[in-house]
């Protein structure tokens, strides 16, 4: 094989393993953006959601109260616009549904609303509701707390996704930077072994022709250098080798 | 020295490990799990580390004893690296320690491990680990050699350097032969238990790396509960047998093939080996009926599984042998110690050693009633030479002062007495586990970092069967012009 494949091959390696090691980076660092968008998008946006439902819920049930009161302006104005931000809400949820088993949550607090909003739906000022605190804290108070446990549970659920992503996201960072780590010092090491090789099988034959010369033009010695492979220094040596050979017999004519 | 020769035969090393890197790598492919990567990058690295040497480095077919020695040495010691490559790229519980740990131990067919929750890894890196003990269980330099043409003076050296000088005086065969009868009762042995445990019920890929890990005596099971994840009697059956053959001499295991096995029965050691067995599972069995298990048949069960599997440097576990009582846990160190026989894949001080010992000593008892006369040690009639008595004596000396200095070192990183020494003897032995948390249904990660260094290297010792490792780190030996 000659010395241009056998120096272009370990060219080719030291460029195949970085290359290799840095597309492989490239590739988990960019999942890693995804994974981040993936947790904004979808867990981030979730949570959100769902706390504006409990802040809304939590505005409807003061309204309640306040229309237990007798308060009917005042009550019905808070609980339609606390009813529409949690109805745009719950329905941006149920777009949003990106982990197994969010449905199941988001359909138990739907039908856990329904129920609840069938409470304060009925009028209640000028009836035998206003006043009733019994009726609120056996029927409005526990619905309220049966929405917002469901709520709980969405956020609780899109929080360990949270979590279990950004473990991952820990282990891709770590995946990004270990390639570059392993192409470095495999880098450094071929380097080494590459220069060996260079030195043992290129350089150091030609400084042997070259002192074989020298003492050939300076005392006539024989010309001897040994070539333990088989490419163009091996023919230099032997062209080197016919020509000390041809002076030799010129001479001696 | 000729190092780009060295070079050249470590690269053959390291292209073996990247066939079976690109066979996980397929794997991995075909079941879309996330080691794909990181076996492929440590496939190519191996490939590239391999093949340049080739490429620059014309063959030879004559190597010194010195450079053998080195290749054997670095093929140990860099198939473990790359080995360790893939663990480290995937992550997850493998830092490079971690990573280094279990590469070691899968090659030096220790079969401890760092992981708790070993299915949680993705089945190609299962079938990596499960490869490790097969390319080192038969010896990383011996699987290159009977996968070659043959190397010529090159052949024969290797060979010396890499087996045991037990094997070496029991094989008396040329190195080609030898060779061949190693690798094709192993290659034949693995065939033959993945095909037994395919009846027994087991899937395809469980019963291939479960093969592996048995002919190689390693113990890397693909199950959290080792081999007692499938409750069958059947498999175990399958597995006491082959761990029983995986443990005697391949030359004695070809002779019964060629020669109806008269030399088989005739040899001491196999039959003290299969007599110590046999002893150490009904001692084992009568001390654990009654304070763990109520049934015979349950204690008889667990008690051949998990002695065999010690007594051959297996490690595959069906109990939790870390309760039962003090006297089992002398069984169990005791064959942790002694392993199986030399000429086989199992570690350890191996009962060769143990057979010579004890002639030493008798004939000691006999050299002290008559003092002028001359009496060999004798081993199936023959006279065996003094020096190898000597050196045998002096390995197991050597070997078990190993021990008690690793087992110190770990006592001294804050690891528990008995972790720590049982540890070391599982390590040394490459058994696999130890007792109390490394014990058979424990795992390593608790061990300092530290430790798992020294573990690491124990198992290397035990491996190399200490000297090599000595010679290769020691400095005055490369200056001098000596031949091992």
């Amino acid at each position: 094989m000659g010395i241009r494949i056998k120096i272009f091959s370990g060219f080719l390696v030291l460029s195949l393993m970085l290359l290799v090691a840095g597309l492989w980076s490239i590739y988990e660092l960019n999942s890693i953006g995804s994974s981040v968008q993936s947790i904004l998008e979808d867990n981030y946006q979730s949570i959100h959601a769902a706390k504006i439902m409990k802040e809304a819920l939590e505005r409807e049930d003061s309204a309640i109260l306040l229309l237990l009161l007798g308060k009917w302006e005042k009550g019905r104005e808070i609980i339609n616009s606390a009813d529409s931000l949690f109805n745009e809400k719950l329905h941006f949820a149920m777009n949003n549904i990106t982990i197994p088993g969010e449905h199941i949550h988001l359909e138990a607090i739907q039908a856990d609303y329904a129920t609840f909003k069938g409470l304060w739906e009925r009028p209640i000022v000028g009836t035998n509701k206003e006043g009733d605190l019994d009726w609120y804290f056996q029927k409005v108070h526990s619905s309220f707390l049966a929405v917002k446990t469901s709520l709980n549970a969405l956020i609780n659920l899109n929080d360990e996704r949270m979590y279990e992503t950004a473990t991952a996201l820990k282990n891709r960072s770590k995946r990004a930077i270990v390639p570059g780590i392993v192409a470095i010092i495999s880098a450094l090491l071929f380097t080494f072994i590459f220069s060996y090789l260079i030195n043992y099988y290129i350089v150091n034959p030609i400084i042997q022709m070259t002192k074989s010369i020298d003492l050939f033009k300076e005392k006539r010695t024989p010309f001897d250098a040994k070539i333990e492979t088989r490419d163009e220094i091996s023919d230099l040596a032997s062209s080197i080798e016919h020509l000390c050979l041809s002076i030799k017999h010129r001479e001696s004519r | 020295m000729r190092f780009h020769i060295v070079l050249r035969y470590v690269g053959l090393a390291l292209l073996l490990n990247s066939i079976l890197m690109i066979i996980a790598s397929v794997i991995a492919y075909v079941h879309s799990d996330t080691a794909l990567m990181p076996l492929l990058y440590s496939a190519l690295i191996s490939i590239l580390f391999g093949v340049f040497p080739l490429i620059f480095v014309p063959s030879t077919s004559y190597i010194t004893n010195k450079e053998g020695l080195l290749i054997v040495v670095l093929s140990w010691l860099l198939s473990c690296l790359v080995g360790s490559l893939p663990y480290f790229l995937y992550g997850g519980p493998f830092d490079f320690t971690n990573a280094w740990f279990e590469s070691v131990s899968g090659f030096t067919t220790t079969g401890s491990t760092i992981l708790s929750n070993i299915e949680a890894l993705p089945l190609s890196l299962l079938f990596w680990r499960a490869a490790t003990h097969w390319i080192g269980g038969i010896g990383i330099i011996i699987f290159v050699l009977s996968v070659l043409p043959f190397l010529g003076i090159a052949e024969m050296v290797l060979f010396r350097s890499e087996v045991s000088a037990m094997v070496q005086e029991n094989f008396q065969l040329r190195a080609r032969k030898a060779i061949q009868i190693l690798a094709g009762i192993y290659f034949g042995l693995t065939l033959l238990q993945t095909i037994a445990l395919l009846f027994c019920g087991m899937g395809l890929f469980d019963a291939i790396t479960h093969s592996f890990a048995t002919i190689a005596t390693g113990g890397f099971s693909t199950k959290n509960a080792s081999v007692a994840y499938y409750n069958s009697p059947a498999i175990e059956i399958v597995i006491i047998v082959f761990m029983l053959l995986s443990g005697i001499h391949f030359g004695l295991l070809f002779s019964v093939l060629v020669g109806g096995g008269k030399e088989f029965w005739r040899s001491s050691v196999v039959r003290y080996y299969l007599l110590a067995n046999v002893v150490g599972v009904a001692f084992t069995a009568i001390n654990i009926h009654g304070p763990i298990y109520n049934s015979w048949t349950t204690a008889i069960r667990y008690s051949a599984f998990n002695i065999i599997s010690v007594g051959t440097s297996t490690g595959f576990a069906t109990a939790d042998t870390s309760i039962w009582p003090a006297l089992s846990h002398i069984f169990l160190l005791f064959f942790a110690s002694q392993c199986a026989c030399a000429g086989s894949t199992s570690g350890g001080i191996k009962a060769d050693r143990i057979v010579l010992l004890w002639k030493a000593f008798t004939r000691q008892i006999k050299k002290l009633m008559h003092p002028n006369a001359i009496i060999p040690v004798r081993i199936d009639g023959k006279a065996v030479d003094d020096e190898l008595v000597s050196k045998s004596l002096l390995f197991i000396n050597v070997y078990l002062g190993v021990v008690l200095l690793a087992t110190i070192l770990l006592v001294a990183t804050g690891t528990d007495i008995l972790e720590a020494f049982s540890g070391t003897i599982a390590a040394m032995g490459n058994v696999g586990p130890g007792l109390g948390s490394v014990g058979s249904i424990g795992n390593f990660d608790s061990i300092p970092t530290i430790g798992k260094w020294i573990l690491a290297s124990t198992m290397l010792l035990g491996r190399m069967e200490i000297y090599a490792l000595f010679i290769f780190f020691s400095p005055k030996q490369w200056k001098k012009r000596v031949s091992y």
